[in-house]
Order: C-alpha cells, then structure tokens, then sequence
C-alpha cells in the first residue's frame, strides 16, 4: 500500500477529505484488508486519546504565581487605553483602495520618470540627469495584510486566524472573532 | 454602578472588566485558568519549569492584548492560543540551537516507525481508565516535540490539518505525515507499555 493512500485513508477518518473522495476510500476500506487494518490501527489510537489527558496542577500558591506575572507587566508596556488602538481599516474600502493606489501610482510614477528620461536624453545628451524623488502620496501606506503579515512574522509567533468566521488564515493573533471553526464548534 | 462581585462574577464579566485596565479581575482570571494553561504548556514542553515560565509569560501576553480579544470564543481557548503560539515559538527557537539532523529527518520520513511492523493495539482491552490516561502521558513524553505537537493540536485543541500547518509552519502534507507517524509511534510506545506490564 502506497504511503498517500494510508494519508488519505487517515484523513478520511479526520473528516479532512472532500466528500466525491470519501466515498472512493471509504470503499477501499471495505474492500482492500490492508486498508482495514491501517484504519483500524488509526481509530484505536484515536479512541485511546479520547480519554483524554492527565491532569496536571500548579504547584506554586497562588500569591506567588500572580505576584511574578503582575511584576512582569509592570515591567513592561502598560495596557494602552482602548482609544489608543487604531480604527481598524475595514476590508473592501481603503485597504481595497490602497491595493489599487499603489500599483497604479508606481506606474504612473515611473511612466512619468521615463518619459523625463527620454526627454533629457533626446534634448540635451550631456545635460545631468537629477534622480527624481517621488514623494510617497499622503496616506499610502503598506496594504493592511502585508502589514499584518510582517508583524506577525516579527511577533512571538502567534498563530490565529483571519477575519470572520469560515476563513481560516492567520493574520490578526488573538483576535477571537478570528478563531477557527473548530474551535468555536469544539464538535467540530 | 455595583460594586463587581469578583469571585462570584462570569469570566465574561471579569475580562470585560479586565479589558477596562482594572487588574483585579484579571487576577481572579488567572487564578481560575492558570492549571489548564499550565497544563497544556506542560504537555507541550514537557518540563516544569519551562513550562511554569511560558504559562506565566502567556498570562502577560494575555494582559497585553486583552483589548483585541473580542468574545466570540471562550476567554480559556484564547489564553490556550496565546500559550500555545509561545510554546511554539519557543520550541521552534531551542530546535534551531540543537543540530540533530537525523532526527529532524525521521521526522518527515516516519523514521523507525515507518520499518516497524503494525501491531494491533485494541486500548479498551483490560486497562482502566486512569492506567490508560497515565500510559498515554508516558507515551506522549516519548514522542518528538513535531509528533507530541501535532498530536496535541489536532486531538485536544481540535484543530484542522491547514490550521496546524500553520501553527507549526509546514505544509498540510507534513502535517498529514507528522500526524500518521505520530499516531503510530505512540501505538507502538502503547503496546510496548502493555507488554512491559504484563511482565
């Protein structure tokens, strides 16, 4: 038996695959002896995990746990007020905008420098040519999921997921309206 | 306005209040929460220390960006996330230190596993429940920090292939992989336990 059949008999059982090829595994099961076994390996350990884990408890009282984390805030950045955090950009208005500004203003602005260049060059061949600098139009700014991506490149590594629910990107870390589906849906 | 009634209070009432800046409530969070989060840094980690250090760092992170959380979920599974994301990280972090290639290659490959024959392994047979749940934390320990995680993810936080993909930053095939060899080589660790205490 192939390694990506026994993956995708493992994913069928996690309910990962999509459905015109569950039915194409689910018949492999039931017919290859092989493919019964592999599943039948995969369902124990799956039903001995349901039992769940081993409870584990702090040691520390806790006066002595909260002491450290409320020493480690002091320390740090304090909580900003609500009205510090920026309005999100709301998708399909300006960030949507923004796209489109961006590519379109570069190349207009480097339309605009060829043709300066060619200018130069036809009119006068020993004229200097000054680098032209094209200040960046007021309010440009990165795309909002480019930026989103590099801080979370640059954070701790919190994995989230983006934007409402259904859509299962990471961008915005803690952000609980973007948790899975499963996670809202503990059934899943 | 009433007087909060902390220790009596919903989570829910206390993080709206913690999200006003007031730090009592978020005591009492942390007090109600800290063993799960402890917990499931405990089982990622597998050692005390570390893992008492990334809870209490977690519950830091969580102060911090208290404001972003939005109530759509419960306040405990964002606090997991957020423990979750710097075990993670830091994992991630001590493996670049180590330089075990072998073992990092085994890990895609399946390793010893994948030469191991299949046994059966029926985990109801005459085993009792806290025997079973204490052999599976042994058997956990066992297992790689790539095959303990993904295992975690996908069977106690009941995360999708691509969430995890991600979490753990590789592709959905490596995870299917990592999760088929993971789901084997504890079988193989359970049945080892299941002789040893027969004899």
């Amino acid at each position: 038996m192939r390694q990506e059949d026994r993956l995708n008999i493992q994913a069928w059982l996690d309910g990962e695959i999509a459905p015109q090829k569950a039915a194409q595994i689910a018949a492999q099961v039931e017919t290859s002896s092989t493919a019964k076994v592999v599943a039948e390996e995969l369902k124990a350990v799956e039903s001995a995990l349901k039992i769940g884990e081993k409870p584990v408890y702090l040691d520390e009282t806790r006066d002595f746990y909260w002491g450290q984390i409320e020493r480690q805030i002091n320390a740090e950045e304090p909580m900003p007020a609500a009205e510090d955090y920026p309005t999100p950009v709301p998708e399909g208005s300006s960030s949507l905008l923004m796209r489109w500004l961006i590519p379109v203003g570069s190349l207009a602005a480097i339309s605009a420098l060829m043709i300066n260049f060619g200018n130069v060059n036809l009119a006068d061949p020993v004229q200097p040519i000054v680098e032209e600098v094209i200040p960046p139009a007021s309010g440009l700014t990165q795309p909002v999921a480019i930026m989103e991506e590099e801080n979370a490149e640059a954070g701790v590594g919190i994995f989230s997921f983006e934007g409402s629910q259904g859509s299962r990107n990471f961008h915005d870390p803690e952000d609980a309206s973007a948790l899975p589906e499963s996670i809202e849906n503990p059934e899943r | 306005m009433p007087k909060l009634d902390i220790p009596n209070a919903k989570d829910d009432v206390l993080v709206r209040a913690a999200q006003k800046g007031k730090m009592e409530p978020y005591e009492e969070l942390v007090h109600r929460h800290r063993d799960k989060i402890y917990a499931r840094a405990f089982s990622m980690m597998r050692n005390e220390d570390e893992a008492l250090d990334l809870s209490q760092e977690a519950w830091v992170k969580g102060w911090q960006r208290l404001k972003q959380f939005k109530h759509n979920a419960s306040f405990t599974t964002w606090m997991t996330r957020i423990c979750i994301n710097l075990c993670l990280d830091y994992l991630r972090k001590k493996q670049r230190r180590q330089t075990d290639s072998l073992e990092q290659m085994e890990e895609e490959t399946g390793g010893v596993e994948r030469r191991m024959p299949i046994e059966e392994y029926n985990p109801t047979e005459t085993v009792e429940r806290e025997e079973l749940r204490e052999e599976i934390d042994v058997a956990m320990a066992k297992l790689s920090y790539e095959h303990r995680t993904v295992l975690i993810l996908h069977e106690f936080e009941r995360l999708e292939y691509k969430e995890i993909a991600k979490a753990m930053h590789c592709s959905i095939g490596t995870v299917m992989s990592r999760l088929f060899y993971a789901r084997r080589r504890l079988a193989n660790i359970l049945i080892s336990l299941k002789k040893e205490r027969r004899s």
